[in-house]
């Protein structure tokens, strides 16, 4: 059924929004991502507009993350003071990003922007990721002890002032890091129409070193604050929140979260790793593959009046 | 949404010299959740006591729209936009369809007066302007842009026209009969929302000798203005109700599949 969206003007069909939101609530819940990095450039090839789908799917990412992160927390699986922390930063980020957006946007170049991140972030991290899951997932193979992993915690994070106790964490660090962790993604999610995850979960356990049982739950409250503080500001900001578009995809959102927190069980960890790192190399690789192929028109609309 | 009303064929008082009248078989679009575009007829009749050869051009103008354009340019192995360049006084759609091609109907400079096809649409770029005293004469507008102007303007109508919202169509209009014609207007579904000014000219010898005036108006209308006029006129309770949507819908799904 096709349906006509009124923020977006484009019209669509509803049934294939509702899927996408369930498959890639699924991939969101069995990774503990909130999935934005995929939903956004496929909102983007249905035709889209930019400024449309980077809002809706800020609305769309604070609706799955909000369906995982409660059965984190039976789990005593988030730190809520580092989320807040993180949070905070998040905040100061977002109002940041909507405002180069908004500039970008005014200059032409935010379809330059938005390939360009996807491209540096997605592709760096997603193959470092593969890269370090695969080599564990070999070594388990063979039969070789796990990696050991570098306990000695970096001295800059230690030397910093403004140090908190994160006991769920069993941290003493200073908020400096996070609180720029935190800038740094919601700058990301108002820009890339994400929730930042893909990038926060890493951080969290290699610059932070967070004990990994926690990571996944703290990332997911803090995409909440950090995607419903941006959805809120992109809609008074720039009008571009799409209810409609946000309604049907959170609609298959939020149940495939649920599945996909199930399903992640059975998987083992470093292999789910290596399926994400490969996933996000390669929307990476495909958002950025435009700037270099030669395009069909030299010219480009970007956006009218809107 | 199409709602077919014909109106009751229009009756012209006989007047001296050729006159052409014309109906719309929907005046009103109306812009809901199930719009996928609309094709509205024109339906068009030529009075004329003499039987002359009579061609007809219809053109629908819709409100304008502001164009941004760039170019992609290569910066360092990669494509990136060029800064762009902002046309105005163009129409968000335009179409154009005649009986004939529209150079054998009139002149050039008849068709520019006119404004009657779409190398005649009146397209500025303000912004690339600059008036300038060249060779003594004072006010002349010269644009940045310079002899690349023509190759921006094409650009644009040829975007235009593969979103569907530009059209040239020498045989958009047919007769149907002797001095029966009618015309279809084909709206996309990103057409604007606004009035579009439907004109109807009657052509005798490549002069306009009989114009009529038409309105279509393309509004938004139930749950989609609703929609749309809370998320312009109350921005930011929009966006909060957007969100509270959104983290009520996944607390639910929690609580439910909780339960399970």
């Amino acid at each position: 059924m096709d349906i006509y969206l009124p923020i977006a003007e484009v019209s669509v069909n509803a049934g294939i929004l509702v899927l996408l939101g369930a498959v890639v609530g699924f991939i969101s819940g069995l990774f503990g991502i909130g999935g934005g990095f995929l939903m956004t450039p496929i909102l983007l090839w249905m035709g889209i507009p930019p400024v449309v789908a980077v809002a809706s799917e800020a609305n769309h990412v604070a609706a799955s993350s909000a369906s995982s992160v409660i059965s984190y927390s039976r789990k005593r699986q988030v730190d809520f003071r580092m989320g807040g922390v993180l949070a905070a930063g998040g905040a100061v980020g977002a109002l940041l990003g909507v405002e180069v957006f908004r500039w970008l946007r005014l200059m032409g170049q935010a379809d330059l922007v938005v390939s360009l991140s996807y491209l540096i972030f997605l592709g760096l991290i997603g193959g470092l990721m593969l890269v370090e899951s695969v080599g564990s997932v070999l070594r388990q193979r063979r039969g070789q002890p796990p990696a050991k992993r570098r306990d000695r915690r970096p001295v800059w994070l230690y030397g910093l002032p403004f140090k908190v106790r994160f006991p769920r964490s069993r941290l003493y660090i200073s908020v400096i890091p996070p609180i720029i962790l935190g800038v740094f993604v919601g700058i990301l999610s108002a820009i890339m129409g994400v929730g930042g995850g893909f990038i926060l979960v890493p951080a969290m356990v290699y610059i932070l070193r967070m004990p990994a049982g926690v990571v996944v739950g703290t990332s997911l409250f803090q995409i909440i604050i950090t995607t419903s503080l941006a959805s809120i500001l992109q809609a008074g900001r720039n009008q571009s929140v799409d209810i409609v578009l946000a309604t049907l995809l959170l609609l298959g959102g939020v149940l495939g979260a649920q599945f996909g927190a199930r399903a992640s069980s059975r998987f083992r960890a470093e292999e789910l790793r290596a399926l994400l790192g490969l996933i996000v190399l390669i929307m990476g690789l495909q958002m950025g593959l435009v700037l270099f192929i030669t395009p069909e028109d030299p010219f480009i609309l970007v956006g009218s009046g809107k | 949404m199409v709602t077919p009303a014909l109106p009751p064929p229009a009756i012209v008082a006989p007047e001296p010299g050729p006159t052409v009248s014309a109906a719309l078989t929907d005046a009103n679009v109306r812009v809901t959740s199930a719009f996928s575009g609309a094709q509205i007829v024109l339906y068009g009749a030529v009075f004329d006591p003499e039987t002359r050869p009579s061609d007809v051009v219809v053109i629908v103008r819709g409100p304008d729209q502001p164009i941004r354009i760039a170019r992609k340019v290569r910066v360092a192995g990669l494509w990136v936009n060029s800064r762009p360049v902002v046309f105005e006084g163009a129409p968000g759609f335009y179409m154009a369809a005649s009986s004939r091609p529209l150079t054998e109907i009139a002149s050039f400079s008849t068709l520019r007066r006119l404004g009657a096809g779409i190398d005649h649409l009146p397209m500025n770029a303000p912004e690339e302007e600059r008036i300038e005293t060249r060779y003594g004469v004072r006010d002349v507008v010269v644009s940045r842009l310079g002899g690349d102007y023509l190759e921006w303007r094409r650009a644009v109508i040829r975007l235009k026209e593969k979103a569907s919202l530009y059209a040239t169509d020498h045989e958009g209009v047919r007769f149907v009969d002797r001095g029966l014609f009618r015309a279809e207007i084909d709206l996309p579904t990103s057409a604007p929302i606004g009035e579009y000014q439907t004109e109807i000219i009657l052509f005798q010898d490549g002069e306009p000798v009989s114009r009529r005036a038409r309105t279509i108006t393309v509004e938004k209308a139930g749950l989609e203005r609703w929609l749309f006029l809370f998320a312009n006129e109350r921005p930011w309770m929009y966006g909060i109700v957007s969100v509270l949507i959104a983290l009520t819908s996944g607390w639910l799904a929690s609580v439910v599949f909780r339960r399970r």
